[in-house]
């Protein structure tokens, strides 16, 4: 039972100047259930993503049953041996349940050119049979079933050859009850063929019910491997999080009253699929910081609260009664959105500095409708001067910048627009440690100037250094409530949001 | 009961039975409008020659068009490849047209398929390039027909190919390699998983570059037989400039968007078929009606329209350009 | 990787773009004086004699104000192929009001060209379909309706429209609606939104462009401008036959494409590809029958020509998945 058939050695990926995954070296047993656990951003996703070949290694190596892999691509890494069972939807529209499973592998059913389909179907009726799910049918399009059925058919499809390790990447959250108790059967199972599966989790209950042992991740780094019958959840949560604060630069103020004013309500909106019936205030001058899992629903509150959602009910308006109902509205009325997804939403990275500055403004900017190119000019470099962006100048391409310039790009537009309320979402993902100070110390400054901020992030420490208040969601509605204070701690916000 | 009424609305034979509602449809409204000069058994037996013809391009267009891409050269692929075929049947007979079509269609499909891959140009563009060139390669080979009546077929036992019963048989026989080719080959799995996310098909190891050139040389394959129909039926080929063959390329398409629309009941060959039928009810009921032949281009663009709105429309947050 | 060598990267990378950047913006130009050069050669000189001017720049009139519309479209990213037969009805339209009143002719052209636009805008924006498609349709739609019109006969023109048939009225009109052109897109927040909305739509409407408005209003001015464009079409044919203004989108598009015109839009269309880009298909299209007399010839090499500049221009980095 304690023989290793994967081995990691000093595994490193930097994506640009993200350290995401530093020197992990780990050791997998043969015929075991391995929890890996760490907060968002720890880098356990990416880890077991660049052993299935879906990213390529930065440095260090991977030893299966002593042999060195680097699969270029997932269907290499199937024939090695490894599999995955992604967190997002793995699985192709438009192809029958067969041509899904087989999907890169339809070699065997090939002769010469022509592919035994009839052959196709029977064998992935028969692997569907075996796993209990002779309901799905294996002519038909996948179309035709749902998402959970969906997620069913890619655990067949990552399962049936036998494959020594599998990664199931966080996913039950995406099952119904049902659906867990089928996929924690096929985990017992491939245990007791002697395989390995390692478990991606944020449930720790689950990850303690199911697993042999327990890696735990922070901040890209190893911080240890435990075996489950010696730990419990708070033990786990300690480990997750237990880190210095110093070298972080959030604010150092406590006990400092926050003003009464009112300046935005939420109520009670809803977003099919994300949020139900969620309500709240924002105070003048306050830091309103919004934490939770990944698929909380806290983005999407962003996206509301700036008018960018898709068939959301109830109302968002401000002091004077003004709803806001679209972007147009939000912007007009000085509300400011810096979105988490920086490249697709927030800056327009093919386009130059200058335009990504201007572009809010350019109403206030023209004079009866002209626009004068000295004056955009002007405007554009006073902000990126505020705001310190490294450049070459203000019509650089955005596509060209950090991350962390990227973001100061966004942030040069909205203090340009002189907006008076901010929704920033994962202001400082990705970013490095100085510009991260710098942004600190801005939303520090606009707090003290009356703005007021929204501070949606899935770093726990930056939510408790720099909130006046934190609002937890959990499945879509907010599941707690706390008040700066220097005796909040990481473990009280996780409690809160598993 | 209401159990299998669902399943039955997803299966295949949902999807015939709506294809044969539409055109019972169409045909009895044009039929009662019009009882004279519509949809008597040998007008529907007309209907039905003239539609496959379109139907066999359609089939092959379908391969690119699920992949995302278009191709504007396909009007003149039919112009070239007749001529191709013409010539050759004037030492070779009837094998002459046939081969010719077929060789030069699968010659053409190689080369855009080539071009599109090296020169990585949206498929859109380098087709418009490639149909002003192959326009005028066609003006170059007809003057290669030292006969005295360049471009046309007087040979009645060549002709035979564009009558019954071989019209049937030669549509047929690519109505059944179009099936063969997306049930039992890999190009039809790939088409379809390259066509709805090129990333994680690439990302399975599936080599989009070598499927998409072949998704060109099948398109163009199949554009050959059309070309092989067309020169029958037509008795010949007239070379053309000016981008004139673009209005071939349409008719084709009608039946391909058909087919998309149909591919979720898994029987994209059929639909392409009977909604090429369905197409040319439509006109004739048209032409029935003493609608004047100019409004012919009106009703064209009408109907891929409507067809297009009903099928193809993005969803609520997505970017189209 | 240390900050230091980051900048280093980083600045290498920065000069190498600025020059493929320069070499963009600039080699349309020299594109262009290649082939007058390269022509002038060929025919002998002909095309640079000030006395076959008049022939030289007979078809840039209605191109160079068409493409003023067009050039919107395709800075968003969109396509339009029905500007042929949009300009086919709107010379009708014009041909049969001006008989009244040429002003009000205009107008009334300018209206129906508003109106067939904002007809593609609505499909491509309110239901989504890709712009290709729909003008695809609406080329057949309007040129039905064309055909149709014209099935007794051509519509002719007054003569008192045939009269302005004068050079220097045309090269008045068209310098007018490029200025109007250059004023909206340079001088006004427009300019900012088309490049912005076809660089990243998405990012665009979340920083405050309106998207869906827009290109809704863009198609609807293409279609105005050709309206107006077929004021000059009509002085210049005399009678609107059911075939008039066949391929003028194609043309477009080359012409565009010439002037140096990113397929896909976006931040590096720059106006000058509407000046550039016609004025090189001019010069294309009247040179090539002097040197080839055989119109397939002709046709040869300037596809081969069009194959070649896309080629050459594309920017693979903005497209990533090339469909």
């Amino acid at each position: 039972m304690s023989e290793v058939v994967l081995r990691s050695e000093k595994v490193n990926k930097h994506f640009g100047i993200t350290h995401a995954v530093k020197d992990v070296s780990l050791e997998f047993e043969k015929g075991e259930i391995h929890g890996l656990i760490g907060e968002n951003g720890s880098g356990k996703s990416t880890f077991c993503s660049i052993l299935c070949g879906i990213y390529p290694i930065s440095s260090g190596s991977f030893f299966l049953n002593g042999i060195k892999i680097q699969p270029k691509n997932l269907v290499e890494a199937n024939r090695k041996g490894v599999s995955i069972i992604v967190q997002e939807i793995g699985t192709l529209p438009g192809l029958t349940v067969a041509e899904n499973i087989f999907l890169g592998e339809e070699e065997k059913f090939m002769k010469g050119p022509i592919k035994n389909t009839k052959a196709m179907n029977l064998e992935a009726q028969k692997l569907l049979n075996d796993f209990g799910f002779s309901r799905i049918k294996a002519a038909s399009m996948i179309d035709n079933y749902s998402f959970e059925d969906r997620k069913l058919i890619e655990i067949v499809k990552a399962v049936y050859f036998n494959p020594e390790v599998v990664v199931v990447d966080e996913t039950t959250t995406a099952l119904s009850q049902s659906g867990r108790k089928e996929l924690f059967k096929i985990i017992e199972n491939i245990k007791k063929k002697g395989n390995t599966v390692i478990f991606i989790s944020h449930n720790l209950s689950e990850v303690i019910e199911h697993t042999d042992r327990i890696s735990i991740l922070r901040d890209g780094e190893l911080v240890g491997t435990v075996k489950t019958d010696e730990v419990n959840t708070d033990i786990l949560k300690r480990m997750m999080v237990g880190r210095e604060l110093g070298g972080r630069y959030y604010r150092t103020d406590y006990n400092k009253e926050v003003s009464k004013e009112i300046v935005l309500t939420v109520e009670k909106i809803s977003v099919p699929g994300e949020m139900k019936n969620i309500s709240f205030f924002l105070h003048k001058g306050e830091i309103l910081g919004f934490g939770g899992l990944s698929e909380c629903g806290m983005h999407e509150v962003g996206k509301a609260v700036f008018g960018a959602s898709y068939k959301r009910k109830g109302k968002v308006f401000l002091a004077n009664g003004t709803e806001i109902n679209s972007i147009t509205d939000a912007i007009h009325n000085k509300i400011a959105y810096a979105s988490k997804d920086r490249d697709n939403e927030s800056v327009i990275t093919a386009d130059t500095i200058k335009a990504n500055i201007c572009l809010p403004s350019l109403a206030d900017l023209s004079k009866n409708i002209i626009l004068k190119d000295t004056e955009l000019n002007q405007f554009a470099q006073k902000f990126s001067d505020i705001m310190s962006i490294k450049m070459t100048g203000i019509n650089q391409e955005v596509a060209d910048l950090s991350g962390g310039n990227k973001q100061k790009v966004v942030l040069a537009r909205w203090l340009g627009k002189d907006s008076d309320i901010l929704v920033l979402d994962s202001p400082t993902r990705g970013i490095d440690v100085k510009v991260k100070a710098d942004i600190y110390a801005l939303m520090d400054g606009l707090k003290k100037k009356g703005k007021s901020i929204i501070m949606i992030s899935e770093e726990i420490p930056e939510l408790i250094g720099m909130s006046d208040r934190v609002l937890i969601m959990k499945d879509g509605k907010i599941s707690g409530e706390f008040m700066r204070s220097p005796k909040l701690g990481e473990e009280d916000l996780i409690s809160k949001m598993v | 009961m209401s159990e299998n009424i669902a399943k039955f609305k997803k299966s295949k034979y949902y999807g015939y039975f709506l294809l044969i509602v539409l055109a019972v449809f169409f045909w009895a409204v044009f039929r009662t409008i019009s009882p004279k000069n519509f949809g008597s058994n040998k007008l529907l037996f007309g209907y039905l020659q003239t539609s496959i013809q379109y139907a066999v391009g359609g089939c092959g267009f379908y391969f690119i068009v699920v992949m995302g891409l278009f191709d504007f050269s396909i009007g003149a692929n039919v112009v070239l490849s007749s001529l191709v075929g013409v010539i050759l049947s004037r030492q070779f007979g009837y094998w002459g047209l046939v081969l010719g079509c077929l060789l030069c269609g699968t010659l053409i499909g190689m080369f855009n398929g080539l071009l599109y891959s090296k020169l990585r140009i949206p498929s859109m563009i380098v087709t418009v390039g490639l149909m002003l060139v192959l326009e005028s390669v066609a003006n170059y080979v007809v003057t290669l027909d030292k006969s005295g009546f360049p471009g046309k077929l007087t040979d009645s036992n060549i002709l035979a190919i564009g009558q019954a019963p071989w019209n049937f048989v030669i549509a047929l026989v690519a109505f059944f390699l179009m099936a063969f080719f997306l049930r039992f080959t890999r190009m039809g799995t790939y088409c379809n998983a390259i066509g709805s996310n090129e990333y994680v098909a690439k990302n399975m190891g599936i080599n989009v570059t070598r499927y998409k050139f072949l998704a060109f040389v099948l398109l163009h394959f199949f554009v050959g037989i059309m070309a092989l129909l067309t020169v029958s039926y037509g008795r010949g080929m007239l070379a053309v400039t000016g981008m004139s063959s673009m209005d071939r390329n349409f008719p084709p398409l009608m039946g391909t968007f058909f087919g998309v629309a149909f591919k979720k009941y898994g029987c994209p060959v059929t639909a392409i078929v009977v909604g090429e039928f369905i197409i040319t009810l439509i006109f004739n009921g048209l032409v029935a009606m003493n609608v004047p032949t100019t409004i012919n281009d009106f009703v064209t663009g009408a109907v891929l329209l409507i067809i297009v709105t009903l099928t193809n429309r993005g969803r609520v947050n997505s970017v189209v350009k | 990787m240390t900050e230091k060598n980051e900048i280093e990267d980083n600045g290498i990378l920065i000069k190498k773009q600025k020059t493929v950047t320069k070499m963009r913006t600039l080699m349309p130009l020299f594109g262009f004086i290649a082939l007058v050069v390269i022509f002038s050669i060929l025919t002998g000189g002909r095309i640079i004699d000030p006395r076959n001017l008049k022939l030289m720049l007979s078809q840039v009139y209605v191109l160079m104000i068409a493409s003023t519309g067009v050039f919107m479209i395709m800075t968003v990213g969109g396509l339009d192929f029905s500007q042929g037969s949009i300009l086919g009805l709107t010379s009708i339209v014009f041909c049969i009001v001006s008989r009244t009143n040429i002003i009000l002719g205009i107008i009334a052209a300018i209206i129906a060209g508003a109106l067939m636009g904002a007809f593609n805008g609505i499909f491509h924006v309110k239901f989504k379909i890709a712009s290709f498609i729909v003008t695809i349709c609406t080329m057949y739609l309007f040129r039905g309706l064309c055909k149709y019109i014209t099935t007794n006969g051509p519509v002719p023109a007054s003569l008192e429209v045939l009269s302005l048939n004068q050079t220097w009225f045309k090269i008045l009109m068209t310098l007018m609606v490029l200025a109007i052109g250059f004023f909206f897109i340079h001088f006004t927040r427009l300019g900012y939104d088309l490049r912005a909305i076809g660089a990243g739509e998405t990012a665009a409407r979340f920083s405050g462009s309106r998207p869906n408005l827009i290109k809704f209003l863009v198609f609807t001015a293409a279609g105005a401008i050709t309206g107006f464009a077929s004021f000059i079409n009509v002085i210049k044919v005399g009678s609107i036959t059911g075939t008039a203004g066949r391929m003028l989108e194609t043309q477009l598009l080359i012409a565009l494409v010439l002037g140096g015109m990113p397929i896909s839009g976006g931040s590096k269309a720059r106006f000058s590809n509407i000046i550039i880009g016609t004025l090189t298909y001019s010069v294309l299209e009247k040179s090539l029958p002097m040197i080839f007399p055989v119109s397939a010839t002709q046709q040869l090499v300037k596809g081969i020509i069009f194959l070649i500049v896309v080629a050459l221009t594309i920017d693979h980095e903005t497209l990533k998945v090339i469909k």
